[in-house]
């Protein structure tokens, strides 16, 4: 009968005896199982990222010759428009150089851009997050801002041995120093608490009264490079809503994010060339 | 082998359970008795007094904390903004949320005493001290890196802090510029203990245009929490403001904020516990709008300041009362006020005598615009009429023992009417006239017009000090006779009488429309009626010859500058004006205080102004015409500029 009960009772007691060996256990140790975990479960993580990218070339091989022709004359079309704006950008950046030297202005921070692919999408109501698949082996440090085509994906809270996780900015644990386009007056950006499969929104706090934007007068949100980490005038997302705050002081309001945030597949993580 | 005990004493057993002693059942009923009473006693303090226990309770664990909400923003008639609210950021650290690190801390810094071997320690609470300020100066040096700052800790104000109010955020940087708060906002993750506050102050666009009027605010330290929940909690308030003058004093009330807050639970040892248990956001108080204009504001302190000298200029709106313009010199730039004046500023203020509005609390004998006064006396008691001719004007005349000389057109006005008698501002008619009228008759009539009370503005320091002096007044203050000299003097607003600009705008807007009493007013209804007060009771003949004098007075008269100039020319505007220059005697002689009063178009008022402006050095002839005239002139001008296109007039406010 009492070996029938100890039996029944292993599990819990084996259980206890854990707790109560992790809490006597040193803390270089508790740190190090800490630290390692994310490490020991990256591979896993990696080969998986891995597998969906053959499975997507096998995929495209699966187009016919006509499609991929046609694609390819797409992208060549938009090569073409490309490299005509970044000489466009060229010129554009030797004029703002010429006038910074001229008016003593300090220069901008300098970037590195980094491309690294999507491993793994995040996404609660707590944290929305992206692991990508560089980390320390790429220099990439914490708090590295990182972008795509459609403006400002997040930033790097954690960076590991061979990959990084990217806080978003549709999440409520990043705040940034945001301006409208056209206005110099900085305003704070969060990331709102965003359903799981939901449109993305964020929190505009400290708006100026005089600011006016809606559905039907929507207005661009711009990073505004006050902060020092992020560079200026990136895209953030789209002001539809404003409204005043019951202080009196400022207003607050709503912004859309891009809708592509949840489905990114490969993001550039701007590098700091000058770090403080 | 011993005998069963038992089987000797059968029986024994039972017969002790089986007898019931008295004592036994008395202690029963003892017991059982105590029992109730612990049973009521319990039932008591668990039914009856549960709600006592429940608030003490309640009143140990929680802590209120209060937020004051933004005044209401100060608007001119046109919706411009004269005062608002303009952000103040800080970096704040929750130091409740550092209890732990407070903790590792204090055990290190004990550590490092300890090794160091001596054998005067600091005592425990010191020791804390001492580590709470190396917490706090770690965070305050993440904040220097951000900033690239270097600031200190101040160990004192800290620990005042912790003890006082440990709830409240401990202010680290106050006064961030916007880039500063940019890069703390961006820097500073979202859950840490270090965070940007935001707090607000007044902002005045216009910075001194019309600061007596609008008042400032100071500290308050108490602010009102009667409507926040958790009274008798033990409560931990930020800081808000009251008005301590003009209007942000007297509509204090209404520009107040409602007042938000959360209610926290709290450990034995102080620290909250998250989350609150309620949360109100403050709210902005009602906004107020002034019956004020900017553009004749800032046009007549722009006129004022030209003349490097003391005075007030006071618009009126005929119909409604509605103060258009109350502007005094010197005056003070209200944004030194925000957040706090410094002792250096308020000297300074102080050194300048710009404390005082002149407009409401300036008395001056109003000299020669007080002959409309004794001209309405005059004629409405039927002493004069406005045709009569009531003396030869030779530039002196005798009264009792002395000479009394014509200080206006030196002594070439001879025989003269009412009507030229106010355009050339003749004394020696107005000493007849006031010596007819009689010195009572002349103090009736000025209470009549109520120039012997204040007028009841919304502005708290309106003084009290104005006089109309009558032949009681003189015996029962002076102990002395009241001589024909007195009324003589009375007649041409000079003796003892004195009124304050703003009655003076009052009085001539009161004539504008033929009443005796025009109540002003700082507020700005967009319905507002036209006031309606007893008639003056002048014939239309009497009220053309008193008008026409005041009209001749700009064209042909002491202020006729105002039309032969072409500068101050305003084409197909007619106004109705009296000058004045009055003495007044000083520790270093008499100085002069010329005035101007006057309202506009002659024939349909729309709009009434007095000017006063005080002479700085003795002996100079200061005279009305000259001096205050064109101060009138020009508000004249932008209000008729304005009314003919109001878009083409809006005042910009300088930036801060």
């Amino acid at each position: 009968m009492s070996h029938e009960r100890l039996t029944q009772a292993r599990p819990f007691l084996t259980l206890g005896l854990v707790v109560a060996a992790w809490l006597v256990v040193p803390v270089a140790i508790k740190s190090f199982f800490r630290a390692s975990f994310f490490e020991f479960t990256a591979p896993v993580g990696v080969i998986a990222s891995y597998a969906r990218d053959l499975q997507q070339y096998w995929t495209l091989r699966l187009h016919s010759e006509s499609e991929l022709i046609e694609a390819g004359r797409d992208l060549a079309r938009l090569n073409a428009s490309y490299a005509l704006s970044v000489q466009q950008n060229t010129e554009l950046e030797a004029e703002v150089g010429r006038l910074e030297n001229l008016l003593r202005l300090p220069s901008h921070p300098d970037y590195r851009s980094e491309p690294a692919r999507v491993m793994r999408r995040d996404f609660s109501g707590w944290w929305q997050r992206l692991e990508i698949r560089k980390g320390k082996n790429f220099g990439i440090p914490v708090g590295a801002p990182v972008v795509f085509t459609g403006g400002v994906v997040g930033r790097v809270t954690e960076v590991h041995a061979y990959t990084s996780v990217v806080e978003l900015i549709s999440s409520p644990n990043l705040r940034l120093a945001a301006t409208l386009e056209g206005d110099t007056r900085p305003i704070s950006f969060q990331g709102g608490i965003n359903p799981t499969f939901g449109p993305a929104r964020a929190e505009i706090e400290f708006v100026p009264l005089d600011i006016y934007a809606s559905d039907l007068m929507p207005k661009r949100l711009v990073t505004s490079g006050l902060g020092g980490v992020f560079p200026a005038g990136l895209l953030l997302g789209t002001v539809t809503k404003v409204e005043p705050s019951t202080d009196g002081l400022f207003k607050t309001g709503e912004v859309q994010l891009d809708p592509r945030l949840s489905d990114l597949t490969e993001v550039t993580v701007l590098v700091p060339l000058n770090t403080e | 082998m011993p005998k069963n005990n038992l089987a000797e004493r059968p029986g024994s057993l039972l017969e002790s359970h089986k007898s019931y002693q008295p004592r036994v059942i008395f202690f029963y009923f003892v017991i059982a008795g105590l029992l109730a009473i612990v049973a009521a006693g319990l039932a008591y303090q668990q039914l009856f007094r549960t709600d006592i226990y429940h608030e003490r309770e309640r009143v140990q664990n929680q802590r209120r904390i209060l937020v004051p909400g933004p005044r209401g923003n100060i608007y001119d008639r046109d919706g411009r903004l004269l005062v608002g609210n303009r952000p103040r950021f800080a970096v704040v650290l929750y130091l409740d949320e550092l209890r732990a690190e407070f903790r590792r801390e204090f055990i290190r810094v004990r550590k490092n005493y300890r090794d160091t071997g001596d054998k005067e320690l600091p005592t425990s609470a010191q020791m804390e001290e001492i580590a709470r300020a190396s917490v706090v100066q770690r965070y305050l040096d993440e904040v220097n890196t951000i900033l690239r700052r270097n600031e200190q800790v101040d160990s004192a104000a800290l620990q005042r802090h912790f003890l006082r109010q440990l709830l409240l955020p401990y202010m680290l940087l106050d006064d961030l510029e916007p880039d500063e708060y940019a890069r703390l906002l961006e820097r500073l993750t979202v859950r840490s203990p270090l965070q940007v506050y935001t707090s607000s102050t007044r902002y005045y666009p216009y910075r001194s245009a019309a600061a007596h009027t609008l008042g400032y605010v100071s500290i308050n330290p108490d602010i009102d929490s009667e409507d926040f929940p958790g009274e008798g909690l033990k409560t931990f308030k930020m800081k808000g403001t009251v008005g301590r003058d003009g209007l942000e004093n007297v509509f204090d009330l209404q520009l107040q904020g409602e007042t938000g807050g959360t209610i926290f639970r709290v450990d034995p040892s102080g620290y909250k516990i998250n989350p609150p248990l309620d949360r109100r956001r403050p709210v902005q108080g009602k906004n107020l709008i002034t019956s004020l204009d900017i553009d004749l504001q800032l046009i007549a302190e722009n006129e004022l300041t030209k003349t490097e000298n003391a005075g007030a200029v006071a618009a009126i709106d005929v119909r409604t009362g509605e103060v258009l313009t109350l502007a005094s010199k010197p005056d003070y730039d209200l944004s030194e006020f925000s957040p706090r004046l410094s002792h250096a500023a308020a000297a300074d203020i102080e050194a300048r005598k710009a404390w005082t509005n002149l407009a409401v609390s300036g008395v001056f004998p109003p000299g020669s615009t007080f002959k409309i006064l004794t001209a309405i006396a005059a004629l409405d008691h039927h002493a004069v009429e406005s045709t009569d001719v009531i003396v030869d004007c030779t530039g002196v005349t005798r009264i009792g023992n002395r000479l009394f000389y014509c200080d206006n057109g030196r002594g070439v006005h001879g025989n003269i009417t009412l009507r030229d008698a106010i355009a050339h501002s003749c004394d020696i008619y107005f000493y007849e006239a006031g010596l007819r009228t009689g010195a009572d008759t002349l103090a009736a009539e000025a209470a009549r017009f109520h120039l012997d009370r204040p007028t009841g503005i919304e502005l708290p320091n309106e003084t009290t000090r104005m006089l109309i002096p009558d032949t009681v007044w003189k015996q029962r203050t002076k102990d002395e006779k009241w001589f024909p000299g007195d009324t003589a003097n009375m007649a041409i607003g000079q003796g003892f009488i004195g009124v304050t600009p703003l009655q003076m705008a009052c009085f001539v807007a009161s004539v504008a429309r033929g009443e005796i009493f025009t109540k002003p007013t700082l507020v700005h209804r967009a319905d507002t009626p036209t006031q309606h007060t007893d008639s003056i009771g002048l014939t239309p003949v009497q009220r053309t010859a008193l008008v026409g004098g005041m009209e001749g007075c700009t064209t042909e008269g002491t202020a006729d500058i105002l039309t032969t100039l072409s500068s101050l020319r305003i084409p197909g505007l007619r106004i109705a004006g009296k000058t004045g220059t009055a003495q007044i005697r000083t520790g270093t002689g008499t100085i002069n205080v010329a005035w101007f009063i006057c309202f506009a178009p002659a024939d349909n008022p729309e709009i009434a102004v007095a000017v006063a402006v005080q002479g700085d050095t003795p002996g100079e002839n200061y005279g009305g015409g000259r001096y205050a005239a064109p101060i009138a002139q020009a508000v004249l001008r932008k209000y008729f500029e304005k009314k003919q296109n109001p878009s083409a007039f809006i005042a910009l406010p300088k930036t801060s």
